[in-house]
């Protein structure tokens, strides 16, 4: 790898990390509906997949505390430091994507409160015991650096020295017991986690996936490290944990396998939908192949088949904690979530981010070798002058980057900021507003919440009178609409100024004539209630005055006496009947009496463009010569 | 204290939304207010109470149920979704984190979150606590016109339900909802018409939630000090077998005992 690339992959890096930032300002200033693809029915997300997986790819750091300490495997004792940085990394990106997730995040202190039956309270304490030990661990690398030779600081890396073994055994014990809750933390959504995926030994599961997880992070690791720095590898090293990893790995696969058997689900796996076979992907190619794959010496110990063993172990493990929190879940329920723009630049920045500090570790201290590299060190691997040139950190790496952070923040502010969508029509008394769903029809309220196919849209009365400007939507496709010109014509048609009028108004509120188009169909879009039930009851004398209305116990708009057996001026269109039902929406009543009559017009008179679209909406959206024929009908 | 409950007679209920409208009043829940990661049922963070209507047909009251031993109240790691003394569920939004837990757990999917806020909270019925404190019933019975909810101790309308099923078999399906369901709840149903639509279906058992979960944690101390002691154990047996073999290596003449 030579300088160059290297500095675009850091630019890369800074670049998610840039967008992450980005995001970041908006979940905290607008709150996460506005940041995130989260739900009702869907709460938790890409966050938490990629958390379950920071932590997966973190069981390095224990395996290694064990093997090395416990164990006494002192050969493996070099690639120890670095499982130390990668968990270390995976805990605090853990740490710093929970922060995301958390509506509250500042009450996180509260859990000093005791919650022995709460999965996620012990996590959150084992999480924090571990990230603290996994600091004390990894603090001595640190204090190895040529600026911190203090005495004090050299005191504490002296005791920290001594402290060692206790670390060790309180950091496995950590460690155990929270890779193995995480896996219970989906214990209790049995109702949500897709079979194929749930079970009761997830903690056992949880625990051996990450152990296998851990150690093939680490031979990954060691490839790119050896790309990077063109030293560290230790292949010697990795071919051993190779050796090894089918040891946790085989028992995983068989604890998951004999469990789905035993409760009778495994024949769900051959049942052909997707989830069947994304899980059979991540039995075979995730894990019997790898296994078989390491089984063989002569594969183990070559660079390539150690590799691809190792990412396909990765991948495995990867997909069965992103498919049982995310993929498979909420499918099952019939939910869909699809993580936002903001939510997944959040998810990809921590990452990120964790990548960067590693290798500013991993070019200031002593992790690949023995040795203390000086920063120039290097620089010295590949070609010095190029390196000096474009890396040197200083003036202008920081001007590279800062532009970089301007750049980008200019691309992603745009791309991810919405104006929080307002779904509010005009602010409606609560109770009316209930009464207008209990009257919408089944159909509409079967469809998710109205507001997620289109937000509310309030409508604004024409202007005007000879010639009305209807701005119904406020978008400013603006209809002029000749008022004066069509009663004219009308009344030369139907014979009367009455029946003109009452072709198109064909409602009056109580106490009105005429009334106009925007009284009652009040969103542009979507149909809503002309009725408002609290009135009538409060008028009609509260609880006893049902039976005036409704002549059934049943409560139905449809067994209710229609609205001008009372209110007598109320329908002035010969053969209307009004209910106490809702209004379609404005435009569907505009489209409902206009096209019509303008097709009919069009035919008749012999002036095809009656029926254009164009010849209403001049400056509106549509082709040229559409006619209104092709519009649905309403 | 007694465990508190609430009965829902399903084919009483007229579906006038009173009990809804009370609700919003009584806590001050405020305008409807519709964000797009709300649920199609009506529930919000500002609707806690909603009466949807039955694929079979009529009016059925959905809210939380106040599980005897609640998926919500066990898994809040900070103790915010907590039972009253009377086995009410209560929420606290002075402890809450956000981590939306209670709505992922709640098998009926009853907690809904504050998704356009940044400072959000969980909304869910919570019985008019304050109410039943000043001897009140809680809104919602008190304005239902058809006396359709009855609000008491769970034993004696439990009683009282079953009395109603003894008096008309062939009003009702013989059967009160949430008897024993997930352990059973303080908000029990009474129908005409099968409650399968809010998970009263069967498939989860009568087992409580929070004991899916309670096999592992129970285990938790154990696993602690077993992993503790055999981590110490195993560092010191290995290490003197290898001080052993060393010292087995250096002094040829006295090869090392086995099996020590
Ligand atoms: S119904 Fe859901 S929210 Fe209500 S107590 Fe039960 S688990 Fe908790
Ligand atoms: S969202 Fe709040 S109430 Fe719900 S589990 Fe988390 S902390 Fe508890
Ligand atoms: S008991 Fe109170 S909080 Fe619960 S639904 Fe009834 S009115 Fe609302």
């Amino acid at each position: 790898m030579n300088n160059t690339l290297r500095t675009w992959i850091k630019d890369g890096l800074w670049a998610v990390a840039f967008a992450g930032l980005v995001a970041a300002v908006i979940r905290f200033a607008s709150g996460l509906g506005a940041a995130t693809g989260l739900t009702d029915a869907t709460p938790w997300g890409v966050w938490i997949a990629f958390k379950l997986c920071f932590v997966a790819l973190a069981g390095g750091g224990f395996t290694l505390a064990a093997v090395v300490y416990i164990f006494h495997i002192e050969s493996l004792r070099p690639l120890l430091r670095r499982a130390i940085l990668i968990a270390t990394l995976g805990y605090s990106s853990f740490v710093v994507s929970l922060i995301f997730d958390l509506g509250l995040p500042w009450h996180m202190y509260r859990i000093v409160n005791w919650q022995d039956r709460s999965v996620m309270f012990e996590i959150a304490w084992c999480v924090i015991l571990y990230l603290t030990v996994l600091i004390l661990e990894f603090s001595p690398t640190v204090l190895e650096h040529p600026w911190l030779q203090h005495p004090i600081l050299q005191k504490i890396a002296h005791w920290l020295h001594q402290l060692t073994l206790p670390l060790v055994i309180t950091g496995i014990v950590l460690s155990t017991l929270h890779q193995s809750s995480l896996g219970s933390l989906f214990l209790i959504m049995r109702h949500r986690v897709n079979p194929l995926w749930y079970s009761p030994w997830l903690p056992s599961l949880f625990f051996t996936s990450a152990i296998s997880a851990g150690m093939m992070a680490l031979v990954v690791e060691g490839f790119i490290m050896e790309r990077w720095f063109k030293r560290g590898m230790r292949f010697e090293l990795l071919t051993l944990l190779g050796k090894w990893v089918p040891l946790p790995l085989g028992l995983y696969l068989i604890l998951r396998l004999s469990d789905l058997f035993l409760r009778g689900v495994l024949p769900g796996a051959l049942d052909g939908s997707w989830q069947s076979i994304l899980f059979l992907a991540e039995i075979f190619i995730g894990g019997v192949l790898p296994l078989i794959l390491l089984g063989i010496k002569k594969v183990r110990e070559s660079r390539k088949g150690l590799l691809t063993s190792a990412v396909l172990i990765l991948a495995g493990i990867v997909s069965q904690r992103m498919s049982l929190s995310m993929f498979t879940m909420y499918q099952a329920e019939g939910t869909h979530y699809f993580p936002s723009l903001s939510e997944t630049a959040i998810a990809l920045a921590i990452p990120a981010a964790a990548i960067l500090v590693y290798l500013f570790f991993a070019e200031n201290l002593a992790l690949l070798g023995a040795e203390i590299p000086a920063p120039t060190d290097i620089s010295t691997l590949d070609d010095p002058a190029a390196f000096a040139k474009q890396d040197t950190p200083g003036r202008a790496i920081f001007a590279r980057r800062s532009g970089l952070a301007i750049f980008v923040v200019a691309l992603a502010l745009p791309l991810m900021f919405h104006p929080p969508a307002n779904c509010n029509s005009q602010p409606t008394d609560p109770a009316t507003l209930t009464k207008a769903l209990e009257i919408l029809p089944p159909s509409l309220l079967s469809s998710p919440a109205s507001c997620n196919d289109r937000a509310a849209t309030p409508v604004t009365p024409a202007k005007g009178w000879d010639v009305l400007t209807i701005n119904g939507n406020n978008a400013n496709y603006t209809v002029r609409f000749t008022h004066q010109d069509h009663q004219v014509f009308l009344t030369k048609e139907l014979g009367s100024e009455e029946a003109a009028c009452q072709t198109c108004h064909h409602l009056n509120k109580p106490g009105d004539q005429a009334t106009a188009c925007s009284a009652c169909h009040t969103d542009y879009y979507q149909p809503q209630s002309i009725f408002d039930h609290t009135i009538h009851e409060t008028t009609l004398g509260g609880n006893t005055s049902c039976t005036k209305c409704h002549s059934s116990v049943e409560h139905l708009p449809l067994t209710s006496v229609i609205c001008q057996n009372c209110h007598t001026g109320m329908v002035p269109q010969a053969g209307q009947t009004a209910f106490n039902m809702f209004a379609p929406s404005y435009l569907d009543a505009m489209h409902g009496s206009c096209l019509a009559c303008h097709i009919q017009e069009a035919q008749k008179q012999n002036k095809p463009e009656l029926a254009l679209c164009t010849t209403c909406h001049p400056n509106g959206q549509s082709q040229p010569n559409q006619t209104t024929a092709n519009l649905p009908k309403p | 204290m007694k465990q508190v409950g609430l009965l829902v007679d399903v084919t009483r209920c007229i579906g006038c939304n009173k009990c809804v409208d009370a609700c919003v009043m009584a806590n001050h829940l405020g305008a409807e207010h519709h964000i797009p990661q709300q649920e199609a049922d009506g529930l919000s963070a500002q609707r806690w109470l909603a009466i949807v209507d039955a694929p079979q047909g009529g009016f059925v009251r959905k809210s939380c149920r106040h599980c005897l031993d609640a998926a919500c109240v066990s898994v809040c790691p900070v103790g915010a979704m907590h039972k009253s003394p009377e086995g009410i569920v209560l929420y606290d939004k002075q402890k809450c984190m956000g981590c939306r837990y209670c709505l992922m757990a709640c098998p009926f999917g009853i907690p809904r979150y504050e998704w356009d806020s940044p400072t959000p909270v969980v909304g869910k019925c919570f019985f008019c606590y304050q109410r039943l404190s000043e001897g009140q019933e809680p809104a919602c019975v008190e304005a239902c016109p058809q006396q359709a909810l009855t609000f008491g101790e769970r034993s004696e309308l439990l009683n009282l339900a079953h009395a109603r099923l003894r008096q008309s078999p062939d009003k009702y399906l013989p059967k009160v909802f949430g008897e024993f369901e997930l352990g059973g709840s303080a908000l029990m149903y009474i129908s005409n018409v099968p409650l399968d639509f809010l998970n009263f279906n069967g498939t989860l058992g009568e087992r409580p939630y929070p004991e899916l979960t309670w096999d592992w944690l129970s285990k938790v101390p154990a696993v602690t000090l077993v992993t503790a002691g055999l981590m110490t154990g195993l560092f010191w047996i290995i290490g003197r077998r290898m001080q052993a073999q060393l010292a087995g290596k250096t002094q040829t003449s006295q090869p090392p005992e086995e099996g020590k």
